[in-house]
């Protein structure tokens, strides 16, 4: 798939997210944000990172930039979206995806590896994908908030789990509401997630070997 | 603000002029012979350090931004470390931001991508100040380390109540760049034009004259520069991507545009237009704008023809850059505004300040006789020490996954490693000791580089280039200059003995406390290598226990003698055991006989244990096996180098190699799955309270 990774002025993460869009074999390239062709693309990936500085509030600003304006366009013509950590605080924040991403509960940035469960199967990210996902989270901004928790448990997607595979408190690094790690539209094109799977899809990286990432980054290679 | 030239070198400037200065010139002066920036009490000494070798590139005598070794397949590894202990003693978030930001600026310098960051931070108690001052340091390298993208893999965090006033806030960066890409700080040739590229502004004033000496107490806030690391990710972005257009980078830290233009012309002059350079507050006086350290600024020596596609990059990003003057053949550096002279001083005068040789004395260290300590009480004590706890609290602030290279992460062994572009593995550590320094700084000066050496070897890679930060107290104190030229010495001859070029480092004295004493001596390496042949995986489970290497009841300067004074003897570093028992694991490693390791050194053989029992797993020792000494205190307690410890399921492989190489390795004990208990010999000491102190006491001090 053509797949655009947008580069904002403070993205960090786009050359990690072309580097594991080849290993599926996804015909990726880093766009800048001031020149993005949405017809030129079948999908695009926003990546992780610190857009504008995060300086108004995570993703505040990148939301309402030109480029987002294409994304948008994208989206609605059912294209793949995917949003990983800053991408997804931006795709909130362009209301492409419901709800909001608040400080972490804690108040701090937090690194560390956790496991997710993949709620919902339905949607082209993860229709192949094994049941639970181990891969690293790191942001101050991830803690999920929407508020009609019955549309938050419908388009929740991914749910950080403990070891047993439960959404206990103890495996909730941020404070998501119900444990939410990621989200979907309504139409299921569109995917936003606080855990960077572009960094789980290396086996020399990988606490235990895992690349899970590449589970719901598959699709692109398609 | 205060100068700090003394009225010695003031009535030097007035004699090679003819005239007294004017306050500009004077500023310009008290920048570029602080001692942060002249090294003028520290360069006859750092002259002995070690600086070439068959892989160096770029070193310590070519006085650039940072120093480089190949690393193969036409690469270059770079690599600096600096500290930012003033600023962060005042404002610690912006102190220790600045200071990741700095020093990643000094990377890009050289065209290098920067790829990893370690910080070694040191504070005191952990009062009320000293919790908002760790606080702060942390979220503050986080702030900026992760906004820009780079890593944080790895580090030290050290509690020593010497460090109460003055903490101690180190940063390394490594970089990356193709060998024949590399950037140059200093130009050749007159006639390339000055490009500054970033906005100046109020903030750092005097930030290399306010390093250069002791912490006044009065307000110096406006010397503290404020960290913007989202303009730091536009500078570094664009920077890197301009690299292959420009002569020469140099990065506008200490000192400012007085240092920047002056260091870069390297002799030759240069003509600075003030009026052109970029500001963030209007009203900035000419003075103010040569002196001010705002931070995200970068000064490029470009080709006339060139300047506009080199601005034009910048632009892009809304990115203020500008033409500001020129390198002149004429040896004189000067700064107008509209054309009326502000500053016009000769190149030689700035760049060779008086150097300074101070008075030296060894101070006697009288030891007072330590109490008989149970062996319970010292166990508890030490393991529960703030500096052997987990540190995952700092390290889960930093984005260490980032670069999607960090292969072995924070806390999971001695050293960090990521993966560099060619698909090797390169080790990095950092390493201090302020306890064997306070008691002999030649010692501790080989130690510290013994240790770094073996810290590399417990992941399976050898050294190959060592960058050190030598922070003592005021240098006129003879007590003082002598530690530091002790520290020098030792530095100097482990780096020798191991073949490690020093291609890099820092000196920052005037660290003292708010009564005027100095802080122990802490010199600092950090010590990158590479793996040849396997990674070790070190995951700790059920084998085994060798240890390599000869005990010795050497309890002096230990973590042991900073609880409970006392401690008898010094540690002797012998290199030759580091060397031979880092051969022993590397080969160990490689043929498949280590399941986990780890160097002995802060809190002895005890302290190594600690990993082991934190993972659920029982240890059982029997201390006649500890060779080399009879006291059962230094048995578990001394730190001195030369040892490992060992998990494996073929203790008799490393028994008969070890004879073979000439070194002791003694099978100590097991490590069992029934967690909770340290037993040595036939007493058993329960490990429950100590675990949970472990994981749980930063997270709930903080």
């Amino acid at each position: 798939m053509r797949t655009a990774v947008i580069k904002f002025p403070g993205t960090t993460c786009e050359l990690d997210v072309v580097k594991a869009l080849k290993v599926v074999g996804a015909q990726a390239e880093v766009v800048k944000f001031n020149s993005l062709d949405p017809d030129r693309y079948e999908a695009v990936v926003i990546p992780g990172g610190f857009s504008f500085g995060d300086y108004l509030r995570a993703g505040a600003i990148a939301a309402n930039s030109e480029a987002m304006k294409g994304v948008r366009e994208m989206a609605n013509e059912g294209k793949l979206v995917l949003g990983i950590c800053n991408g997804f605080q931006i795709l909130v924040e362009s209301g492409l995806l419901r709800g909001a991403l608040l400080p972490n509960i804690n108040l701090r940035f937090v690194t560390r590896w956790v496991r997710i469960r993949v709620r919902r199967k339905d949607t082209p990210f993860t229709g192949e994908s094994k049941d639970v996902l181990f891969m690293p989270i790191a942001h101050a901004e991830g803690r999920y908030f929407l508020d009609d928790e019955e549309i938050a448990s419908r388009l929740a997607v991914f749910q950080y789990v403990d070891e047993r595979g439960e959404p206990s408190p103890q495996a909730n690094p941020n404070g998501s509401l119900m444990n939410i790690a990621g989200i979907t539209n309504e139409a299921g094109n569109v995917l936003g997630l606080m855990p960077h799977p572009e960094r789980a899809s290396f086996s020399s990286i990988s606490p235990d070997g895992s690349r899970d990432g590449l589970e719901i980054l598959r699709v692109f290679g398609k | 603000m205060i100068l700090t030239l003394s009225s010695g070198e003031m009535e030097v400037v007035r004699r090679v002029l003819g005239r007294e200065p004017r306050e500009a010139e004077w500023k310009l002066v008290d920048a570029l012979w602080s001692e942060h920036c002249s090294y003028k009490s520290s360069k006859v000494f750092l002259r002995s350090l070690p600086s070439t070798g068959p892989n160096v590139i770029m070193s310590v005598e070519d006085w650039q931004d940072a120093g480089a070794v190949d690393v193969g397949n036409g690469l270059a590894l770079v690599l600096k470390v600096e500290s930012h202990n003033h600023p962060s003693a005042i404002d610690p978030f912006n102190g220790a931001a600045t200071g990741v930001g700095g020093i990643l600026r000094d990377i890009i310098s050289k065209g290098a991508k920067p790829i990893a960051l370690l910080d070694m931070i040191r504070v005191g108690k952990l009062d009320e100040k000293g919790k908002w001052l760790l606080r702060n340091i942390i979220a503050g390298i986080g702030f900026y380390g992760n906004s820009v993208g780079v890593p944080v893999v790895g580090g030290e965090l050290s509690f020593d109540e010497t460090y109460n006033d003055n903490p101690l806030v180190d940063v390394a960066c490594a970089g990356i760049v193709s060998k024949d890409s590399i950037v140059p700080s200093v130009v050749k040739e007159p006639g390339l034009r000055l490009v500054l590229a970033g906005f100046t502004g109020l903030d750092g004033l005097g930030g290399a004259s306010f390093a250069s000496r002791k912490l006044s107490g009065m307000d110096e806030i406006g010397a503290v520069q404020i960290a913007d690391p989202f303009a730091g990710k536009i500078i570094i972005d664009v920077t890197l991507e301009v690299a292959k257009e420009v002569e020469a980078i140099k990065d506008l830290g200490g000192g400012g545009l007085a240092v920047a233009v002056t260091e870069m012309a390297n002799g030759l002059g240069a003509v600075v237009n003030l009026e052109k350079v970029p500001l963030r507050f209007k009203y900035l006086s000419p003075e103010d704008i040569i002196i001010s350290e705002t931070q995200e600024r970068m000064l490029f020596a470009v080709k006339p023809e060139r300047v506009e596609s080199v601005c034009s990059k910048f632009r892009e990003y809304n990115y203020p850059c500008e033409d500001i003057g020129e390198i002149t053949a004429d040896p004189t550096i000067r700064f107008q505004y509209n054309g009326q002279v502000v500053a016009e001083l000769p190149s030689d005068l700035l760049l060779s300040p008086p150097l300074n040789v101070w008075p030296a004395e060894r101070a006697s260290r009288r030891r007072e006789p330590g109490r008989e300590v149970p062996l319970g009480e010292a166990l508890r004590a030490i393991l529960t020490h703030p500096d052997l706890v987990s540190k995952e609290w700092a390290y889960s602030q930093f984005d260490y996954e980032v670069g999607t290279s960090t292969v072995v992460k924070p806390g999971q062994a001695d050293s960090a490693v990521v993966e560099l572009p060619n698909g090797k593995y390169l080790a990095l550590k950092g390493d201090a000791n302020q306890d064997l320094c306070a008691e002999d700084a030649y010692e501790c000066g080989k130690a510290i580089v013994a240790e770094a050496y073996r810290n590399l070897a417990t992941v399976g890679a050898r050294g190959i280039a060592l960058v050190d930060h030598l922070q003592f107290g005021d240098p006129r104190k003879p007590n003082v200059y002598q530690d530091f030229i002790d520290a020098v010495r030792g530095i100097s001859e482990a780096s020798k003995f191991f073949s490690i070029p020093v291609v890099g480092g820092k000196v920052s004295f005037h660290n003292e406390d708010k009564n005027g004493n100095p802080i122990k001596p802490t010199p600092l390496v950090v010590m990158a290598g590479l793996i040849e042949g396997k990674l070790a995986r070190n995951r700790i489970d059920e084998g085994n226990l060798v240890l390599i290497g000869e005990t010795r009841n050497e309890l002096a300067g230990t973590l042991f003698s900073r609880i409970f004074g006392g401690g008898g003897e010094v540690a002797k570093t012998k290199l030759i055991e580091d060397l031979i028992a880092s051969n022993l694991v590397i080969k160990g490693i490689n043929e498949g006989k280590v399941i986990w390791n780890k160097d002995i050194s802060k809190g002895g053989l005890a302290g190594a244990l600690l990993p082991i029992l934190t993972k659920g797993f029982s240890v059982k020792i029997s201390s006649s096996h500890v060779v080399g000494t009879s006291s059962v205190l230094g048995k578990m307690f001394s730190e001195n180098g030369g040892r490992f410890l060992v998990l494996t399921s073929d203790p008799q492989w490393f028994m008969y190699q070890a004879g073979r190489m000439g070194i002791q390795a003694s099978a100590i004990g097991k490590a069992t799955r029934d967690g909770g208990k340290l037993v040595l010999d036939d007493e058993t000491f329960p490990m429950d309270s100590v675990v949970e102190n472990y994981y749980t006491f930063l997270e709930g001090s903080l």
